[in-house]
């Protein structure tokens, strides 16, 4: 296996760590890193496509791509959604509708 | 030379803990426009020109417009930065000092074995020469989405039109 791909598999999973902790804003914590894994998913189903000269698989990346970019627009729609309904800003302590009972 | 594809794979990891440690999320769009360029490059060494240009015209061009605005909407009055407080500061320093122990261990070893043994030196290490080259092979490839992918289009006509329709219906609320 190449060893570029010890570079982008990290990258993977530094923006997997990414989206599983969280500081105070909603977009740099789940949206951007979830873009992160988008181009990093992309990057290797690229290489491994080129690599192996199996042109009919260059399909893969595109699609990937199509389906990330409706993904984002839904979930850009969903963070204006909580922005403008709540307190005008996207901070994560203000989704606190749910709360346990005591 | 022999080494300018990894040395991009190792920007392509520090401009994503430059967005993983979370600063404020305009500065995290600017890590992720220079994490997407410099993937734009990677794909463009390995010979696929048509995809490395997908990557930056929708990609960059597109998405990150949108990303841009709609963070000028969430943004704060002072946004933090990689150089305000300890945490971002910390976290960026943390992701920087394991590349380059990676990149020690690598240019050390010369392979890497986590589940299977990475050490193929096989296809980029670049050969420079002269001449010209004809690269089309991953827009043939991408092309054939049109004939044998003719379903696959259909879907993803539809999807994006179901998606709009969503985006259209969340942001109108009542």
């Amino acid at each position: 296996m190449p060893s570029i791909y010890i570079n982008i598999i990290l990258a993977f999973t530094i923006s997997l760590l990414g989206i599983l902790t969280y500081r105070s804003h909603l977009i740099s914590s789940c949206l951007l890193c979830l873009e992160g894994i988008i181009i990093s998913l992309f990057i290797i189903s690229t290489l491994t496509t080129l690599n192996i000269h199996f042109s009919l698989a260059d399909i893969i990346p595109i699609a990937l791509l199509m389906f990330a970019a409706c993904e984002a627009a839904v979930g850009l729609a969903l963070l204006i959604l909580s922005i403008s309904n709540t307190y005008g800003l996207d901070h994560i302590h203000n989704l606190n509708l749910l709360q346990c009972k005591k | 030379m022999t080494y300018v594809l990894f040395t991009l794979s190792v920007l392509l990891v520090m401009g994503f803990v430059g967005f993983s440690s979370k600063p404020s999320p305009i500065y995290g769009g600017l890590a992720l426009i220079v994490s997407g360029v410099v993937g734009c490059m990677i794909i463009l060494n390995y010979g696929g020109a048509y995809l490395g240009l997908v990557m930056f015209l929708i990609y960059l061009g597109g998405m990150m417009v949108v990303f841009g605005y709609t963070a000028a909407m969430a943004i704060e009055e002072y946004p933090e930065t990689w150089g305000s407080g300890f945490e971002v500061f910390g976290c960026f320093l943390v992701g920087l000092m394991m590349e380059v122990g990676l990149v020690l261990w690598v240019l050390e070893f010369d392979e890497v074995v986590v589940v299977v043994s990475l050490n193929d030196m096989g296809n980029w290490v670049v050969f420079e020469g002269e001449g010209l080259e004809l690269v089309r092979g991953d827009s043939i490839g991408a092309g054939a989405l049109y004939d044998y992918g003719r379903w696959l289009v259909v879907v993803a006509g539809w999807t994006l039109f179901v998606g709009v329709y969503i985006v259209i219906e969340i942001t109108r609320g009542n």
